[in-house]
C-alpha cells in the first residue's frame, strides 16, 4: 500500500451494511480517523430506520471560518431526499440524518455513490479553505492578469494576502494556505515524537526533491526547512521554536489548479500529506527493523560455524569429556 | 494529553481470524484473516535504474507490496503474491510479516494514528515474555503507540462474561472454553492469573466439526459435498442434544419437524442444489462429548477434560472454577453446548463427592457447577479487551512510550491487572 486512501474505509462498511441488510438493526458504532477525527453513527431516538451520523475534526472552528458548512451543504444537497442536515449532536461538530427506508428503494447506483460521498466526509470537511484559496487564487489570476507583478506595489499587496491557517491537531501542527496570483503556497507545519522520526523524515523529504530533479517535472516544488517557518508565513505563525518541529512547503503552480477533478484530486492528496508523510517514516522504520532481523540471523550462523570442535593436543576430536576432576564419563560403565 | 480523547484500538490476532475495533464498540470493525499475501518478484524490478545516484532507484517498494486479511487471500490465486500466515499455534511465528501485517490494519483498516492512541493487544497463555517484548519494541519503535497493553486472551473471555445475567460477582476466576476453528484449549484463571500447568488442549475444534459434517454428506451422497455447504450447514442447522439414543428415536417419529433441507447457492445464479440434512445437525457437535464417532486417537470428552482441568488446579481455587466455567469462540455457539456441558459436569462432579462421602463418611457441602454462555461467545476475547479498555482506568494501567523509553522492552514483562469494579 503505497497511498492513503482518501474514504474511511469503515464509515463505508458500515453504512454499506446497514444498506444492505435485510431486517433493520440497531447501530451503535464508534470509530476514528486520521487527525483526532471521530465518527459516531446511531439510530437516531428508537426509530430503526433513522440513522444519525456524527462527525468531531479537531479543526472545526477554523473550517467554521473558511465556508466548510456551505461546502458540505453544496457537496451533500444533491442526496437532500434521505440524507438532511440536523443540529449536531452534542460533542460533535457535523450531524447528518439518513433515511434508510428511502434508501433502499432507490437503485444502486444512487446508493454507491452516497456511500462513497458519505465515506470521503473528512475529506469534504477539510477540503473546504483549499476551495476557499483555490477560489481566492482565480480571482487573483483574474485581477493580476494584464498587470505588472514585478513592480513594488503589487509585491507588497501580493505579501499582504491574508494566510488560511488550519490548526489541524492542536496548536503545534497547522496547515497553511497562501494564494497568489500565479500560485497557492501550501506549509504544513508537523512535530515529530520521535528522534529516530526526524532523520527519516528528512531523508524522506529529500526523495520529493530528488524525484522531481528526475522525471517528474510536472511534480509541485518541495521545500523543507527545520525549526524556522518559511518567510510566506512568519507573519502568521506564532512561532515559539521548537526542536521537533518541521516545515513542509508545496507550491502549486496553475496546472495543479485546473478546475475539475484535477482540483479535486489534488486536494484529496495534499491534505492527506502529513499522514501520509508519518505512515511512510513507520514503513520506512518497518523495513529497517527486517533487514535488521535478516543480518542478525546472518551473523548468529557465522558465529555457530566459528564454533572450535573439542580437539587433544595432537588434532583428534575429543568424544568424552572430562568433569572437573578429572574423570570421563564413559558409555557402557556403571 | 492530545490522546485522552480518542478510543483506544483492541487488536485481537488469532491464529486464524484477527478482530480489530475500537473499544467501546460492541463487535469487532473487522474480522479478517491473519494472512499476509506478500510480493514474490521483488528484486526484478529494479530494472536498468541502478545506474543514476538517487536514493529512491536503490531500492524498490517491493516492501510496501502486499496485501492481508481477505484481499491477501485474493492476491495469492494470482501468479505473483504468496501467502503466509504470520501467526502459528497462537503465537507470532514471523516477525516481519507481523510488522507489515499491523502497519497495514492501522493505516489502512482502522485509520488512526498510533501516535495518537493507546493499543489493547492480546496474546495466547503461556506467551513466551520474549514475544511480549517483541511486540512491545514494534508497538513502540516502529509505530510510537501513545500506550499499550497486553493482555492474555482467556482473561478477556472471562471479562466478557460479565455481560451475562448469570454472573453476580465480576471475579477474574474461572474456567475458560475457547474454541475456535484450530483446537479448543481449557484454560484455569485465577484471580487473573492463569495456571499455566492445569491448561489443557483438545484437538477438536470447529475444523473438524466442519470435516465431520462433510464426510456424513458423502457417505449418503448428496450433490454437493464442498467445505462451504458444510460449514454452512453447521452454522445453521446444528445443535447440542441431551441424549443421542432418544434424538435418533425423535428424528424417526417426527421426521418432518426434524429433517431439513438446505438450498446451496451457488455465483451462477440459474443453479440450485438441495442437500438434505438430517443426523448431522445433533452428531456434529456431539463429537465434543463423545469423541470417538469421528477421532480414532482422541477419546477423552470435553466434560472429562473441564474435570481433569479443575482436578489439576490448587484446592482452594476448585469450587470457584466449577462455579464460572466460560464459554468463548465460534464453536461453542451450539444452541444448549452449556447446557450439556454443565449437566455431563455435574454428573461427574457428584459422583466424585458421593465416593469420598462414601469413603470418609463426613458429609460435603456439595460442589456448584454452573456454565456460562452469553451473546458476546463467538468475539468474547474482543469484547472483553473492548469492555475493559474504554474503562476510564484503562490508560493508567498501560505503558506509555516515556516508560518504554525509560526503561526497555523488558517492561512489558509484567502488566498490573485491572481491578475488578
Amino acid at each position: 500500500m503505497l497511498q492513503i486512501e482518501q474514504n474511511n474505509l469503515l464509515l463505508e462498511k458500515t453504512i454499506t451494511e446497514l444498506i444492505n441488510s435485510e431486517d433493520l438493526k440497531t447501530v451503535e458504532r464508534l470509530f476514528t480517523d486520521f487527525d483526532f477525527t471521530t465518527y459516531h453513527v446511531s439510530n437516531l431516538s428508537d426509530e430503526k430506520s433513522l440513522i444519525l451520523v456524527s462527525i468531531y475534526v479537531k479543526c472545526w472552528n477554523d473550517l467554521v471560518k473558511y465556508g466548510v458548512e456551505s461546502y458540505l451543504d453544496s457537496k451533500y444537497s444533491k442526496f437532500s431526499k434521505f440524507l438532511t442536515k440536523t443540529s449536531q449532536e452534542s460533542g460533535y461538530d457535523y450531524s447528518f440524518n439518513l433515511d434508510l427506508s428511502i434508501l433502499k428503494q432507490e437503485s444502486i447506483e444512487v446508493q454507491d455513490e452516497l456511500i462513497s460521498e458519505l465515506s470521503n466526509l473528512k475529506r469534504n470537511c477539510i477540503a473546504a479553505p483549499f476551495e476557499q484559496a483555490f477560489k481566492r487564487y482565480d480571482e487573483l489570476a483574474q485581477a493580476y492578469a494584464n498587470v505588472d507583478v514585478y513592480s513594488e506595489e503589487v509585491k507588497q499587496e501580493l505579501s499582504n494576502e491574508s494566510v488560511l491557517t488550519i490548526n489541524y491537531r492542536g496548536m503545534d501542527e497547522s496547515i497553511y494556505i497562501k494564494p497568489s496570483f500565479d500560485r497557492v503556497t501550501v506549509i504544513f507545519s508537523t512535530i515529530f515524537k520521535d528522534e529516530t522520526d526526524k532523520i527519516f523524515g528528512k531523508v524522506f523529504l529529500q526523495e520529493f526533491v530528488d524525484a522531481r530533479r528526475r522525471s517528474v517535472q510536472t511534480a509541485p516544488q518541495v521545500l523543507y526547512s527545520h525549526n524556522e517557518p518559511p518567510l510566506d508565513i512568519k507573519s502568521s505563525v506564532n512561532h515559539h521554536p521548537n526542536e521537533n518541529q518541521g516545515f513542509v512547503t508545496f507550491v502549486l503552480f496553475p496546472r495543479h489548479l485546473t478546475k475539475g477533478d484535477r482540483r479535486d484530486n489534488c486536494i484529496s492528496h495534499i491534505q492527506f500529506f502529513r499522514n501520509y508523510f508519518h505512515y511512510h517514516i513507520k514503513c520506512a522504520k518497518a523495513y529497517m527493523h527486517s533487514r535488521m532481523r535478516f543480518r542478525v540471523k546472518e551473523f548468529l550462523r557465522v558465529l555457530n560455524r566459528a564454533k572450535p570442535e573439542n580437539l587433544d593436543e595432537d588434532g583428534k576430536v575429543i568424544e568424552n569429556r572430562k568433569t572437573a576432576s578429572g574423570r570421563r564419563f564413559e558409555i557402557g560403565r556403571a | 494529553m492530545a490522546s485522552m480523547g480518542t478510543p483506544a484500538v483492541v487488536m485481537d490476532n488469532g491464529t486464524g481470524l484477527t478482530k480489530l475495533g475500537f473499544a467501546g464498540n460492541d463487535s469487532p470493525s473487522f474480522i479478517f484473516p491473519t494472512a499476509i499475501a506478500t510480493s514474490t518478484i521483488a528484486g526484478k524490478t529494479s530494472k536498468s535504474a541502478a545506474k543514476t545516484s538517487f536514493l529512491a532507484s536503490k531500492r524498490g517498494l517491493e516492501d510496501l507490496d502486499f496485501f492481508i486479511g481477505d484481499e491477501a487471500i485474493n492476491a495469492a490465486n494470482g501468479a505473483n503474491y504468496s501467502l503466509s500466515y504470520p501467526i502459528k499455534h497462537g503465537q507470532v511465528e514471523n516477525w516481519d510479516h507481523m510488522e507489515r501485517f499491523w502497519e497495514n490494519s492501522i493505516f489502512k483498516y482502522l485509520r488512526c494514528e498510533p501516535e495518537d492512541h493507546y493499543f489493547l493487544l492480546t496474546e495466547p497463555p503461556l506467551n513466551p515474555p520474549e514475544n511480549r517484548e517483541n511486540t512491545a519494541e514494534i508497538m513502540f519503535e516502529s509505530f510510537n503507540c501513545a500506550g499499550l497493553y497486553i493482555a492474555v486472551q482467556a482473561v478477556l473471555a472471562l471479562a466478557a462474561s460479565w455481560t451475562s445475567s448469570k454472573v453476580k460477582d465480576r471475579s477474574l476466576t474461572g474456567t475458560v472454553i475457547d474454541s475456535g476453528d484450530g483446537v479448543t484449549h481449557v484454560i484455569p484463571v485465577a484471580e487473573g492469573y492463569v495456571i499455566g500447568g492445569a491448561i489443557k488442549n483438545i484437538p477438536l475444534a470447529g475444523r473438524d466439526i466442519t470435516l465431520f459434517i462433510q464426510s456424513l454428506l458423502r457417505d449418503r451422497g448428496e450433490p454437493d459435498t464442498s467445505l462451504q455447504t458444510a460449514e454452512k450447514i453447521k452454522q445453521q442447522f446444528c445443535y447440542v442434544c441431551p441424549d443421542i439414543v432418544k434424538e435418533f428415536s425423535k428424528f424417526d417419529q417426527y421426521p418432518q419437524e426434524k429433517f431439513a433441507q438446505y438450498i446451496v447457492e451457488y455465483t451462477d445464479k440459474n443453479k440450485t442444489n438441495t442437500v438434505d440434512v438430517g443426523y448431522e445437525r445433533f452428531l456434529a457437535p456431539e463429537i465434543f462429548f463423545n469423541p470417538e464417532i469421528c477421532s480414532s486417537d482422541y477419546l477423552t470428552p470435553l466434560p472429562t477434560v473441564v474435570d481433569q482441568v479443575i482436578q489439576a488446579s490448587p484446592i482452594d481455587v476448585r469450587k470457584k472454577l466449577y462455579k464460572n466455567i466460560v464459554l468463548s469462540g465460534g464453536s461453542t455457539m451450539f444452541k444448549d453446548f452449556g447446557r450439556r456441558l454443565q449437566r455431563d459436569l455435574k454428573t461427574l462432579a457428584n459422583e466424585r463427592i458421593e465416593l469420598s462421602e462414601r469413603l470418609s463418611g463426613v458429609k460435603s457441602t456439595g460442589v456448584d457447577v454452573q456454565v456460562i454462555s452469553h451473546k458476546k461467545q463467538r468475539n468474547a476475547v474482543w469484547f472483553g479487551g473492548s469492555l475493559l479498555a474504554q474503562t476510564s482506568e484503562f490508560k493508567s494501567y498501560c505503558y506509555t512510550k516515556q516508560d518504554y523509553d525509560e526503561y526497555g522492552p523488558s517492561i512489558v514483562r509484567n502488566f498490573s491487572l485491572f481491578s475488578v469494579p
